[in-house]
C-alpha cells in the first residue's frame, strides 16, 4: 500500500513532489482515481507508508500540504480520506 | 542575412532549442491530460520550465509563472484583470501598442507620464505626478524603439507607495537584464518567450503577483473538470485549453541557455556591439543616432537618416543581406515622446549571436545609403 496525497492541481502537485524530492523522499505523481477526484480530474502524489510521516512534515512546511490523503491498497482500491484538510 | 532585429524576434536561436522543439514533438503529448508516460514527461517540461523562469525572474511559486501566447496576450490578461471602463491608469510615453490597444479597447482614462529620452528622473518625476487617483500603472522595462531602461524599480516603488498595482513589460528586457518580480512587488510582468528569452515564436510567460486574475479565454485545464467555471487556481485559471508544449520546451532550453551563461554577460556583449555602431555612425552628417553615454540603453539603437525615408533605407539594407526594422515598431506613443512620429526610425537590434563583424558590415552599408 501506498499513501495518496491529493493537490489542488496537476502544478500543486509537482511543487509537493519536487519538495519531497529535495528531501530525499520519493514522490511520484499520478492521476487521481475518479471517487476521490470530487471536482473532477485531480492529481495526487503517491508516498511510500514508511516516508509518510516526514513527508506530510516536509509538505506542511513548505506551504504545500496536500488537500487530502488516501491509502492506496497493492490492488488499486482506495481508502479514506484519512486526513482531509479541505 | 546578418540578423540585426532581435527585438522582434530572436531569428538566431541555440542549438538546445531547436533540439527540444524536436524532441518534444517527438516523445511528449499534452500535459494534464493523462497519466501515461508521454502526458507527465510532458508535465514535467512545463514545471521545470515554470521553475527556471520563477528562479529567473524572482517568483517563488511556480504557479505564479503562467504561460502565454505572446507578450500581448500577458498584457490583456494583466490589464484586463485589473482596469475597469473609466479607470485611471498611468503609462509611460514608451508604451508598445500591446499596452494602449487593450488599455483603448477597455476605456481606461489613460493619463501618460511622458518625460524625455534618456531622462530616467523626469520619468520618475512624471509617473509621481500622475500616480495619485489611478487604478493601475504600465511601464515598460526597456523601449522596444531606443533601447531605453527606464527606472522601473523606482517607478515601482512610487506605485507600492501609492498602493497602485502596476504591470511591467518585460518585452525587450528578459534574458538581457536582472528582473526581479517580488522585489518589484508588481502586480504582472509579461514577457515574450521568442526574444531575449530565446525560445520559439508562440510562447510567452506572465509574472502574477496577484490572485485576483481576469480569464481571457475559457476551457479544459485537466482540472476540476466537473465545473463548468474556470478553476480559481493559478496557472489553470489561465491556461485554458492545450499548451504549446514544443515551444515551451524550446522556451525552457533558451532559459537554460542564458542562465548558464549569465544576463549581465549577454547585456556586455549586446551593449558593447550597440557601442561599436554608434561610434562608427557618431558625428556623420545626415545620421541622427539616438543614444547615450550613460548605462541605461541596451542593445537596441534607433536611427534616422537625413534624405532617406527609413523604410526606403531598411529595404535596401535588407536587400544588401542586413535584416532591420524600420517604421513606428507599433509603438507610435514611444515615437511621439521622442519626436519621432513623422519619420520613424531605423532600429538596429543586436542579440548574443550578433558579431562585431556584422555591426561593422551594416554600419559600412548605412553609410552607403546617406547623401
Amino acid at each position: 500500500m501506498h499513501y495518496l496525497l491529493m493537490f489542488r492541481s496537476l502544478t500543486y502537485a509537482q511543487r509537493g513532489a519536487r519538495l519531497l524530492e529535495r528531501s530525499g523522499i520519493t514522490g511520484t505523481i499520478t492521476r487521481m482515481p475518479r471517487s476521490a477526484a470530487t471536482k473532477g480530474c485531480a492529481y495526487g502524489v503517491l508516498v511510500s507508508p514508511t516516508q509518510y510521516e516526514r513527508a506530510a512534515a516536509v509538505l506542511a512546511s513548505g506551504g504545500s500540504a496536500p488537500e487530502r490523503v488516501y491509502i492506496r491498497n497493492a490492488d488499486g482500491s482506495l481508502e479514506g480520506p484519512v486526513h482531509d484538510m479541505a | 542575412m546578418i540578423w540585426l532585429d532581435s527585438a522582434a524576434t530572436s531569428f538566431q536561436k541555440p542549438p538546445s532549442v531547436r533540439f527540444a522543439v524536436w524532441k518534444a514533438m517527438t516523445m511528449l503529448s499534452s500535459p494534464g491530460r493523462g497519466g501515461y508516460a508521454s502526458a507527465m514527461a510532458a508535465a514535467d517540461v512545463l514545471f521545470r520550465c515554470r521553475c527556471a523562469l520563477g528562479e529567473m525572474f524572482g517568483v517563488s511559486e511556480p504557479e505564479r509563472v503562467v504561460f502565454t501566447s505572446s507578450a500581448t496576450h500577458g498584457l490583456n490578461i494583466a490589464i484586463k484583470s485589473l482596469v475597469r471602463p473609466g479607470d485611471r491608469v498611468v503609462i509611460s510615453g514608451y508604451e508598445h501598442n500591446a499596452v494602449t490597444r487593450p488599455l483603448r479597447a477597455v476605456g481606461a482614462d489613460v493619463r501618460i507620464a511622458a518625460s524625455p529620452l534618456f531622462d530616467r528622473d523626469a520619468a520618475v518625476e512624471a509617473f509621481r505626478q500622475e500616480l495619485p487617483g489611478a487604478a493601475a500603472a504600465v511601464c515598460c522595462h526597456v523601449s522596444n524603439v531606443f533601447g531605453y531602461v527606464l527606472p522601473v524599480e523606482e517607478i515601482a516603488e512610487l506605485c507600492r507607495r501609492k498602493g497602485v498595482p502596476l504591470i511591467v513589460d518585460a518585452s525587450q528586457s528578459a534574458g538581457v537584464l536582472p528582473l526581479d518580480a517580488e522585489r518589484l512587488g508588481c502586480a504582472f510582468a509579461a514577457m515574450p518567450g521568442h526574444k531575449g528569452l530565446l525560445g520559439p515564436q508562440g510562447t510567452g510567460v506572465l509574472l502574477c503577483g496577484v490572485e485576483q486574475v481576469q480569464t481571457l479565454i475559457e476551457g479544459g485545464t485537466g482540472s476540476e473538470s466537473d465545473s463548468d467555471e474556470m478553476p480559481a487556481l493559478l496557472p489553470d485559471r489561465l491556461e485554458a485549453g492545450t499548451h504549446n508544449v514544443p515551444g515551451i520546451a524550446g522556451l525552457l532550453a533558451g532559459a537554460d541557455w542564458i542562465r548558464e551563461r549569465g544576463v549581465e554577460c549577454i547585456r556586455e556583449h549586446e551593449t558593447a556591439l550597440k557601442n561599436r555602431l554608434t561610434g562608427l555612425l557618431r558625428g556623420i552628417r545626415n545620421i541622427t543616432v539616438f543614444e547615450t553615454e550613460e548605462d541605461i540603453q541596451t542593445g537596441v539603437v534607433s536611427l534616422r537618416l537625413g534624405g532617406i525615408d527609413c523604410e526606403t533605407a531598411a529595404e535596401r539594407l535588407g536587400e544588401r543581406g542586413i535584416a532591420v526594422r524600420a517604421g513606428l515598431h507599433c509603438a507610435p506613443l514611444a515615437h511621439r515622446t521622442a519626436g519621432t512620429l513623422e519619420t520613424g526610425t531605423i532600429r538596429i537590434s543586436m542579440s548574443p549571436f550578433s558579431t562585431e563583424r556584422d555591426v561593422s558590415r551594416a554600419a559600412e552599408e548605412i553609410l552607403r545609403l546617406v547623401p
